[in-house]
């Protein structure tokens, strides 16, 4: 069964070992390029038979100034947050400020049988899904016993 | 839950309590306890009333509840909704749960009956206006 948020493989139970791990001791090796854990925006990536897929949790960004690239095995995500309340007038009071604005920037190494060409990237209801093809040759294949 | 006032006071725990709640996942042996994520939100009060935005990527608006129970409280609760492909297996997460819920206490002052609720782009912004009587009148000085 296809499921975005709750993996149960090997792979994120380790993942989400490691994050605890760093949160304690500050710092296993990870990525050069992997951000500090509650970066914004947020990431998920699963992988199907033909594809990767990437999902940032994006909301309030504006697509005109959305980024995505591929450069090399390397897909980043960059664009800019506008602070909500831009209009702020001299009385108003804030009480919480918690969501993110500002400039952002992630980067995500994708794996060797990556085709760079078979990139599309979709925006919708705030999250961005970017569906990375996988080259013919890496597929899975069946082998027929002889 | 917390009033609004008292959110400026609390942010640093509020923001630690996002992040573990990020991390955390439903635990294999709790299949009816469902974790939740708190979502990042704005708040600002001016004269007219409060405005409050809230982070909910994914969500969409038949799964978003957005309610004031008798008991005063306001209530915002959603489901998040990404189609992926089929086959897909999960390789790294840093959103572990789709649900969403936060409440706040209103104090009677807002005039519930005119709360109004937007959604876009993941976004929710909400205005609660303060009742009429409530708002903030200049008082003229007479001299003689």
């Amino acid at each position: 069964m296809s499921d975005l948020y709750s993996g149960t493989d090997l792979f994120s139970e380790f993942d989400r070992l490691q994050r605890q791990m760093e949160s304690l001791f500050g710092g296993l090796p990870s990525s050069i390029r992997s951000s500090r854990f509650g970066a914004f925006p947020q990431i998920n990536i699963g992988t199907t038979d033909d594809s990767i897929e990437i999902v940032a949790f994006a909301p309030g960004v504006d697509v005109a100034g959305l980024d995505v690239a591929i450069d090399r095995g390397l897909l980043t995500i960059s664009g800019e947050r506008k602070p909500a309340q831009s209009d702020a007038g001299d009385d108003t009071r804030t009480y919480a400020q918690e969501r993110f604005t500002g400039p952002f920037r992630r980067a995500i190494e994708l794996p060797q049988n990556a085709d760079p060409d078979k990139v599309q990237a979709r925006y919708t209801n705030g999250c961005l899904s970017v569906s990375v093809g996988k080259r013919e040759s890496s597929k899975p294949k069946a082998i027929t016993v002889q | 839950m917390q009033s609004f006032k008292e959110q400026a006071m609390n942010d640093k725990t509020q923001v630690a309590e996002r992040d573990q709640n990020a991390i955390a996942r439903r635990a294999g042996d709790q299949p009816t306890r469902r974790m939740t994520l708190t979502p990042a939100v704005d708040v600002f009060e001016d004269s007219r009333g409060i405005t409050l935005w809230a982070d909910l990527p994914g969500v969409t608006r038949d799964k978003l509840d957005v309610k004031v129970h008798d008991d005063g409280n306001l209530y915002i609760e959603a489901v998040a909704v990404v189609p992926t492909p089929t086959g897909l297996r999960l390789q790294h997460a840093e959103i572990g749960e789709p649900r969403f819920a936060r409440t706040f206490s209103l104090s009677p002052d807002f005039d519930t009956s005119k709360i109004f609720a937007n959604l876009q782009n993941g976004v929710l912004k909400l205005t609660l206006p303060r009742r009429d009587e409530a708002r903030p009148r200049q008082i003229e000085v007479q001299t003689n």
